[in-house]
């Protein structure tokens, strides 16, 4: 079998990593650079064809796991326009408008109810940074500072439940998506309450603005509106845990309940609205997923010539225990969350690290947290971090304008990944308390 | 020339949007189906529903291209408009050579799919493998009209 392959995995590895990097640097689209990497060994090895790109893109979007991915996206365009985010952002500002940098903290607390909401990372960038960049900037806050701390809290979409990297992931590496959305809940209210932490810091040092304090009844009225918007990640994770619909068919119920919210509650969508979010929903979705297909060949030609194998033989020599394999996984994904995208990084990384995660008996679903809460950071850094390019694009500045801020912002963020990887029960504790039947 | 290539675009666009729509219902379907006896529970709305799901991402991906909103990962320090077209023009190089191999390999796709029907529902699965030569045809319109604007930036004629 060995015999039969032309090239040897080093310079298989070699042809598909140099064509991917030096396509990028000419400003190729990374979807294009990865399917165009792939040709020339498929060209050169006499057992394959440019037929198994059509096989690998057809198989990766013939999946029914991945329709979550624009049924999340159109719930959060949903929320948007149907009035829904208004709303949160009322009972955000009633709960910490009060405190320093209101407008920020109101900023991230958003991003925590949306969380529960949408899974989607980048709907959440790009929807928060329409909202929130040029407020701020108008109060006298860094144009920096609100870019990155609307990216930064963006990337806690996909950690709280309902989340599209753990449905991938489950599809991936079949783990049970009831228990990663349970486990995700505490990592993302630690990560979200680290970045309250840093805005107070700024706010201090820089004398941001502060509201004053909401009326305990403003706060009860606003509360009182919010409550349909609040109860969907219930829905959501309350009916995958009692195995009422799916993970694909929750995205879907998600969507049906925001409709409903938005036309016949909230009564403020119109079918010009509704045009728009359905649009909005496939240009991105389609951008993102299209990519997927891509990368899928794109892991299946390093699987054909086992690179993965090759570059992890020696790592599994180095002895280490389920911390030092933890720290290990959280680098890699760090490192390749800032070439691509999550989901793609999910189909190529996560598969390669799982059997190491497996060898030293880490938990599938401290693995799985590890794994997201690591990529989710990648979705703010650069060259490839899609939420920090859409708060840019929306402002109009390159991403190198917000780069320092968002640096200092994943430091505390940082801090928080290194104690879920050390306390592998800061994750499990909630999955085991409410729903111990998926942890097996 | 570019109202033909506009009002292809916009067909396009609907047919996206048509697509993003319609996905919601098989999804539904089959939740209602199983939890009430109004409707049967139909066998094919899972396939239904994934296939929509692929011409989704196919259209998608010919819109991007037009659009350049495709994501890509930028090293460059800010350039003028003319080194900038140049760049354009080398990385569009690459995406056309994807879009020739689209169009080629994927008439044979088309072809390998013409005797085979689909599991569930036996839609001939010629309908689903079209997109990717439809979408290599497609992008090297789009491109076509991109090499033309930027050449005109480098040639130094008025800025389209």
């Amino acid at each position: 079998m060995m015999t039969s392959i032309a090239l040897t995995p080093g310079m298989a590895a070699l042809v598909l990593f140099g064509m991917f990097f030096t396509m990028l640097i000419v400003r190729v689209p990374v979807a294009f650079a990865l399917g165009l990497a792939c040709l020339p060994v498929l060209m050169f090895e006499p057992r394959l064809s440019p037929m198994a790109l059509f096989n690998e893109t057809f198989k990766a979007y013939n999946s029914f796991i991945l329709l979550a991915v624009p049924l999340f996206l159109l719930t959060a365009n949903l929320m948007s326009v149907g009035g829904i985010t208004d709303r949160l952002v009322r009972l955000s500002r009633a709960m910490v408008g009060n405190f320093p940098g209101a407008l920020a903290q109101i900023n991230v607390l958003l991003s925590v109810f949306f969380a529960g909401i949408s899974g989607s990372s980048t709907a959440d960038a790009a929807s928060q940074s329409k909202i929130f960049i040029e407020a701020q900037v108008k109060e006298g806050y860094g144009l920096s500072f609100s870019i990155a701390i609307t990216a930064v809290s963006a990337v806690l979409a996909v950690i709280i439940p309902p989340s599209i990297l753990m449905i991938v992931w489950g599809g991936v590496i079949s783990t049970s998506i009831g228990a990663m959305y349970l486990a995700g809940i505490i990592p993302g209210l630690l990560i979200a309450a680290a970045q309250m932490v840093t805005v107070h810091v700024y706010a201090k040092i820089y004398n941001y603005p502060v509201y004053p304090r909401a009326t305990l009844k403003e706060f009860f009225y606003s509360a009182w509106i919010s409550v349909p918007a609040l109860f969907t990640p219930f829905i959501i994770v309350g009916g995958i845990l009692l195995g009422w619909f799916t993970a694909t068919e929750s995205a879907a119920v998600a969507v049906l309940y925001a409709a409903v919210l938005s036309i016949f509650f909230y009564r403020e969508m119109g079918l010009k609205q509704l045009y728009g979010a359905l649009a909005e929903t496939g240009r991105l979705s389609a951008i993102a997923l299209f990519c997927v297909g891509t990368a899928s060949a794109f892991g299946w030609m390093l699987a054909y010539y086992q690179i993965p194998k090759a570059l992890l033989a020696n790592v599994t020599t180095w002895g280490m225990g389920i911390t030092g394999v933890g720290f290990f996984i959280a680098f890699v994904f760090l490192v390749v969350g800032c070439f691509l995208d999550a989901i793609p990084a999910i189909i190529i990384v996560g598969t390669i690290l799982q059997p190491l995660a497996e060898s030293v008996h880490m938990h599938p679903i401290h693995f799985a947290i590890i794994g997201i809460v690591s990529l989710a950071f990648g979705l703010v850094t650069p060259p490839y971090g899609l939420c920090l390019m859409i708060s840019c694009a929306v402002a109009k500045v390159p991403l190198k304008f917000a780069l320092k801020d968002t640096m200092i912002m994943l430091i505390p963020m940082l801090l928080m990944l290194a104690a879920i990887i050390i306390f592998p029960d800061i994750p499990l504790i909630l999955p085991r308390l409410l729903a111990p039947e998926l942890l097996k | 020339m570019k109202k033909l290539i506009d009002s292809y675009f916009r067909l396009l666009t609907y047919l996206m949007v048509a697509a993003v729509a319609l996905l919601i219902f098989p999804v539904t379907l089959q939740i209602i189906s199983r939890y009430t006896a109004l409707i049967p529970s139909y066998i094919w709305t899972e396939e239904l529903s994934r296939f929509l799901f692929i011409w989704m991402v196919m259209l998608g991906s010919m819109i991007g291209v037009r659009e350049g909103s495709h994501f890509e990962v930028d090293v460059w320090p800010t350039l003028k408009p003319r080194p900038t077209a140049l760049l354009r023009i080398v990385s569009n190089v690459f995406v056309l050579i994807f879009a020739v191999v689209f169009l080629w390999w994927g008439m044979q796709f088309v072809r390998f799919g013409w005797n085979q029907d689909s599991e569930l529902a036996e839609l001939p699965m010629v309908y689903i493998f079209a997109a990717w030569p439809l979408a290599g045809a497609t992008w090297m319109l789009f491109l076509g009209e991109s090499f033309v604007a930027n050449f005109r930036i480098l040639l130094g004629g008025e800025p389209t």
